[in-house]
């Protein structure tokens, strides 16, 4: 009886939502039909181009908002084919919004996304294939694979970053430290700059993509790949973050800290040297104009390593995808570029830009140089699997919830699981 | 007979009563919870979530699941929080409905106040207990050092028990005004009269609290502890945004895990599974719950 | 239970330190937030910290007003509206809902009851898609009719269940002597039961109102443009923003508790005399 009654409830449920979503289709789909009678009376190009193309993006900074709305009232002055409009959300809520509007089927006709996320999106088949569409042969390798997916090019790269050496000029000169080179030498400096209420060193740590950003430099450093953590190398990279933390030259706070806290932990003086990216620096030469700080290359221990950040652009299949790649052209010309990566202090990805970009910032030039050992994550679908292991495991050696051994073996099954 | 066709037609009036209210509901709810179970059974991914073929995997997710060590600590995790926080915000929100509602001066305007804390935003309550539990900016680790309870900063929100504790503070917090204005309510609805005869029995107060107030109040009692528990098992936002599970998965809750699974690593099904298992308990736990009342109702 | 005894003298005043002492500590924490979103960031790392801050600033609640695209004020009035909307939802609906199933026993009814508690069991991560794409569907998508619609779902059960208790312990006898005076069921629930009943569809009213208020998955994933999303959107992009800058922080949650709280204390005037002069007797 109640079995029945049961089941009665889950079919009249399955009724009225079938009743929903079929009456909600059958409009969407006469549209869809009735656009493509139109296109087909019209003519091709020009009456897919026309309409508005809207843009997604997650910059909270406000110096960057402001530079692509002038990107964007830019091009909208310049033609009236296309209206172009930006909608922001937020970077904790991107692939959230992404991922439920690919299943809605209700999605912008333009993003701008993390560059690590960009091959799942691609293997989701939410963006178009541009292939042959950009001459992307003056840009950067990271950046190009970063959009890239089975040898097609899925997104061009807007603009790139990478992660340097912050200090604070003024602690390191009290403490007569020079500037550190090699991890035995920043061990060592962090450790001297270490006071009760100043930590030598902090670089973001959090269980999360941005976490694994910080991270991922001490492993490629090594000569290890980001797929192989259980190795002398993956170990050595956990180890010496764990040291770090033990030696008390770094808070154990950073698994809690952005690399926007990083930042004011640094020109609060509360941290005297840090990791972090270029896209600080405007930030901080306004809220701390009078604090000395620099930047160089972040120390390495075979070789020089750092990650590559950055966003790329990708255009939505099924929108309006000749609108976006005219916005795109536009958007990827020498001037266009240039202001922008100017603006956010970025670099740009295109190499021919970027060598000239900075001429006259040698703090700029210091990332610039830093750029040549930028490497990227992944680019794999399933990237954010194998971050989230690695992540787990500098967490679980900075806490002292497991060795640096353990961690690596853990963290290494899951990759294997992943990458045959 | 014709008494019984009229009880069925009184009766069947209560049911226009309900249906507007269980219509909206099943729309918006039962939907997603069909849609929900499906997708458990199926194997989605960041490969065939839009294009490409959903298989039916059976219980795969679910046996998957219950081999992950995250799931397991994310499932005990969520029944000690969802206890411990019950128990505690109970009794302190009894013990404050039963002081406030002696008629003194401050009564009202002080119970009003207290209430606060349930209406703020929990995004905002996570905010400002992560910044009262912070090591070294917290002032909860000063006050706790000026009274000499502890010699060094306690890294709250940085080591796994202590995390745990905080988040359970945060909640109780919000927790406190739930149970105290709504045994408050209840106790309204006790009629004076039956205090007043057993003062004239002479029965003590403690005897009249666990002889009238008590069995009286069962039904406000119950529906406090079962909505408390429903909306502490599915506790989000404070978790998401005090520690979004950590340090290393520690705070993970079932709700929490299941939404890292869904929308940052692309495993829907998964996701799916866990949140279904959340649903099971809460499923149990509603029906004994409505076993208990009914038979009370029906004898 | 309330005494009707005033209590005088001595009594009345322990018990008025005692309130006020409970007062102190547990709004402690709101005492914090608001003197430190007055203090410098510097002040705030102070160590002993200041209760009282040495320098007022005010900086921290100036630069909200010039932040970017984010109004405060119209975030402010979308999370009225959406509030309002999912209040005046959830009380419409579940008010005769509570009524129907204290006072009837129809077929069916036990299972209804489940169902009302099932459906506010799922936690949001898997609400999110599926209500999403019906929202799409009904083209209340981006509009606050999605939100509204969305956070009254959470309002509706608790409702019902708290409210068909209030229901249940008002006497037959008092619905009787309304049909006597010639009302039918309807127009009897209307006048007499409704009346009877007002401090807990006030206690029901103000609870949706607050879970819509406080809502933030909804309001953000349903809506997209920015200018139309609540307030505690607004506060989720302020954390993003500025991390751990707590005094920019606090002052933006001052601001979202403040206007909030004089609502409240406002509409706490109806719900306490309703809770005390004890309007459900027997």
């Amino acid at each position: 009886m109640k079995l029945k009654k049961v089941a009665a409830l889950s079919l009249a449920t399955v009724m009225v939502a079938g009743m929903l979503a079929g009456c909600g289709n059958s409009p969407a789909a006469e549209e869809s039909t009735g656009a493509a009678e139109q296109t087909g009376a019209e003519g091709e190009e020009t009456a897919s181009a026309e309409g508005d193309v809207t843009i997604w993006y997650y910059w909270e900074n406000e110096g960057h908002q402001k530079a692509l709305d002038e990107l964007i009232k830019g091009y909208n002055d310049s033609q009236d084919e296309v209206a172009v409009q930006a909608k922001y959300v937020p970077f904790a809520d991107f692939k959230k919004q992404l991922s439920i509007g690919a299943s809605a089927d209700e999605l912008p006709d333009l993003v701008i996304l993390d560059n690590p996320d960009h091959a799942s999106y691609a293997s989701m088949g939410i963006f178009a294939d541009i292939t042959g569409k950009f001459d992307v042969s003056s840009y950067y390798d990271g950046p190009v694979a970063s959009c890239t997916l089975d040898e097609k090019l899925y997104g061009v790269p807007f603009g790139s970053n990478c992660l340097g050496l912050y200090y604070n000029e003024d602690m390191l000169n009290e403490a007569g430290c020079t500037v550190p080179t090699t991890w035995d030498e920043l061990k060592e400096t962090a450790e001297k700059l270490s006071t009760d209420s100043v930590s030598g060193l902090a670089f973001c740590s959090l269980q999360n993509e941005e976490g694994t950003f910080n991270f991922m430099p001490w492993v490629w450093s090594t000569g290890a790949t980001s797929y192989e953590m259980n190795t002398e190398n993956g170990v050595k990279a956990l180890t010496f973050v764990k040291d770090l933390v033990d030696s008390g030259a770094m808070s154990k706070e950073c698994i809690n800290w952005t690399q926007g806290d990083v930042m004011n932990q640094f020109i609060s003086g509360n941290a005297a040297m840090m990791i972090n990216g270029p896209w600080q620096i405007a930030t901080m030469r306004e809220e701390a104009p009078d604090l000395k700080w620099n930047v160089a290359l972040i120390p390495k221990d075979a070789q020089n390593a750092s990650a590559l950040g950055g966003e790329n652009y990708a255009v939505i299949a099924g929108g309006n995808e000749e609108g976006a790649l005219k916005f795109l052209e536009y958007a990827t010309s020498d001037e266009q570029v240039n202001f922008m990566m100017n603006t956010m202090g970025y670099i740009s990805a295109d190499k021919s830009i970027a060598e000239t970009q900075f001429a006259d910032d040698p703090i700029m030039k210091v990332f610039v140089e830093e750029m040549q050992y930028a490497q990227a994550r992944g680019p794999l679908p399933e990237w954010p699997d194998v971050s989230d292991a690695i992540s787990l495991a500098f967490n679980e050696v900075m806490t002292g919830s497991a060795t640096p051994e353990e961690a690596a073996a853990t963290a290494q099954s899951t990759i294997d699981e992943i990458v045959q | 007979m014709k008494s019984v066709k009229k009880f069925f037609q009184y009766d069947n009036i209560g049911l226009l009563f309900v249906l507007p209210a269980f219509l909206y509901m099943l729309v918006f709810v039962g939907y997603p919870i069909i849609d929900n179970i499906i997708l458990s059974f199926q194997n989605v991914t960041v490969k065939n979530l839009v294009s490409g073929s959903r298989d039916f995997v059976g219980l795969k997710n679910y046996f998957d699941i219950f081999k992950d060590q995250v799931f397991i600590k994310a499932l005990w995790n969520t029944l000690f929080f969802t206890v411990s926080c019950l128990v505690i915000q109970f009794i302190i929100g009894f013990g404050l409905a039963l002081f406030f509602c002696k008629n003194f001066k401050f009564a009202k305007a002080v119970r009003g106040l207290l209430m606060m804390p349930w209406m703020i935003p929990i995004t905002v309550t996570a905010l400002i207990f992560k910044f009262i539990f912070g090591t070294d900016v917290g002032i909860l680790n000063y006050i706790l050092q000026s009274f000499g309870l502890i010699q060094q900063n306690i890294e709250w929100l940085t080591t796994a028990n202590t995390a745990m504790f905080a988040i359970i503070c945060a909640n109780i917090w919000i927790g406190i005004p739930f149970n105290m204005i709504l045994i408050s309510t209840g106790l309204t609805t006790i009629p004076k009269e039956l205090y007043e005869s057993a003062s004239i029995d002479g029965s003590g107060k403690l005897n009249t609290f666990i002889k009238i107030t008590l069995p009286l109040l069962k039904p406000t009692i119950e529906s406090v502890l079962i909505l408390g528990f429903i909306y502490t098992f599915k506790v989000f936002d404070l978790v998401y945004v005090m520690t979004s599970g950590g340090p290393v998965n520690s705070t993970h809750m079932l709700s929490t895990y299941s939404y890292k699974l869904s929308f940052e690593m692309f495993k829907y099904s998964k996701g799916s599974a866990v949140a279904n298992v959340l649903l099971v308990i809460l499923l149990v736990i509603s029906i004994l719950y409505l076993r208990t009342t009914t038979k009370e109702e029906d004898a | 239970m309330d005494d009707d005894k005033k209590l005088t003298g001595k009594t009345n005043i322990i018990f008025c330190i005692i309130s006020i002492l409970l007062l102190c500590l547990l709004l402690f924490p709101l005492f914090w937030i608001i003197v430190t979103s007055l203090k410098t960031e510097q002040e705030i790392f102070q160590i002993p910290p200041t209760l009282i801050p040495d320098t007022l600033n005010l900086k921290s609640y100036a630069a909200q007003v010039k932040s970017g695209d984010f109004n405060m004020f119209s975030s402010f009035a979308n999370s009225l509206v959406i509030s309002f909307g999912a209040m005046a939802v959830a009380v419409v609906l579940s008010v005769p809902a509570s009524y129907g199933i204290a006072k009837y026993r129809f077929q069916g009814r036990k299972l209804m009851l489940l169902g009302f508690m099932v459906t506010q069991m799922l936690p949001v991560s898997v609400l999110l898609t599926p209500m999403f794409i019906m929202f799409k569907n009904m083209h209340v998508y981006n509009t606050p009719l999605a939100a509204i619609l969305a956070d009254a779902t959470i309002g509706i059960p608790f409702s019902v269940l708290i409210l068909k208790n209030y229901f249940a312990s008002i006497p037959r006898e008092l619905e009787e002597a309304a049909y006597i005076d010639g009302c039918n069921r309807f127009t009897a629930f209307v006048r007499v039961l409704i009346p009877i009943a007002k401090p807990g569809v006030m206690v029901c009213a103000i609870f949706s109102f607050l879970y819509a208020w406080g809502d933030l998955a909804y309001g953000m994933t349903f809506i997209i443009d920015q200018q139309k999303r609540p307030i505690t959107a607004g506060i989720f992009n302020f954390m993003g923003q500025y991390g751990t800058k707590w005094s920019y922080l606090t002052a933006f949650a001052v601001v979202t508790i403040i206007p909030v709280a004089l609502i409240f204390i406002f509409m706490q005037k109806y719900i306490i005399s309703g809770m005390t002069s004890g309007a459900v007797k027997g």
